[in-house]
């Protein structure tokens, strides 16, 4: 997402330029706190910030889903590096070159859709946050192949079937989904897994044998 | 709060203000984790700031002006 193509961002900026504009102009001036310089600090310091801060959030809260945003930790350099490679079979970039995906594959397949999915998702960003800080800053890729894993695989599968329901006529004519029919849905048996659809990211699992 | 302070809460708060537009404005032009992070966290923080301290420093003129002007009702003679 651009600037240009960003309404909020557009918003956001005007904001923060109406404010600065009465900001810089009151910390020149200095003039006596009359009812006009009051008038004018409220909409400095209030209204323009708080208009700047709420489109500043949500067009914030909407960049976090891009790759982009996912790949600016190293950790996951590779993974995005894989989503952007219009030649790879890896099913993340197979996903992200369709454009129900595009340039948000990574959210739209390890979010939480539950009925406070959003709010979820983001929170485990933030305990994603928290593990770098600690734990991952300074690791190699090498060292972080054989660490980093998804902490519960079974909630991949219901993120499959977002799209791929398992009830399509033509999906159950193929005699290995009927077979494995209650162990997909249950999640016990991953969609994204090495006899079946491959593994989102084969390069992180088959270089160092980690958890898919 | 004489005028001198009030002056002073209120370069503070423009100050902060600033601050807190510049770390929005961040994260709109690198979109990456630590400006989202930071304009959605530090940035808050000084932006809230600094409105209070605008509140406060409105606040206490306005009880100023209302102890002023009652103290010129009881001086009045009757």
């Amino acid at each position: 997402m651009t600037i240009a193509n960003s309404p909020l961002a557009v918003v956001e900026l005007a904001c923060a330029a109406l404010s600065a504009v009465i900001l810089v102009g009151y910390l020149f001036v200095r003039p006596p706190l009359l009812r006009a310089t009051k008038l004018a600090l409220l909409l400095g310091l209030g209204v323009f910030p708080i208009g700047a801060a709420f489109a500043g959030n949500v067009h914030g809260f909407e960049e976090t889903k891009e790759r982009k945003f996912c790949g600016s930790c190293h950790t996951m350099v590779l993974h995005a590096a894989d989503s952007d490679d219009r030649t790879s079979r890896a099913l993340a970039s197979e996903h992200a070159r369709n454009a129900m995906f595009g340039g948000e594959n990574c959210y739209t397949c390890h979010a939480d859709y539950g009925m406070f999915g959003t709010v979820v998702t983001k929170a485990g960003g933030l305990r994603h946050v928290w593990l770098y800080l600690t734990e991952y800053r300074n690791t190699s890729l090498e060292e972080d192949k054989k660490r980093i894993h998804l902490r519960d695989p079974s909630q991949m599968n219901a993120n499959c079937m977002r799209c791929h329901s398992t009830e399509d006529t033509l999906w159950l004519k193929v005699p290995d989904h009927v077979a494995s029919l209650d162990d997909t849905r249950a999640g016990r048996m991953g969609c994204a897994s090495a006899g079946c659809h491959g593994l989102a990211h084969p390069f992180w699992a088959l270089d160092a044998g980690a958890k898919p | 709060m004489t005028a001198r302070s009030a002056e002073r809460w209120l370069v503070v708060a423009c100050l902060c203000a600033l601050a807190a537009l510049a770390l929005m404005t961040w994260q709109i032009f690198d979109p990456t984790v630590w400006p989202v992070m930071i304009a959605m966290s530090l940035g808050q923080v000084l932006g809230t700031a600094s409105f209070a301290a605008f509140a406060y420093v409105v606040f206490a003129d306005f009880r100023a002006r209302r102890r002023t002007a009652k103290e010129s009702r009881r001086a009045e003679p009757q």
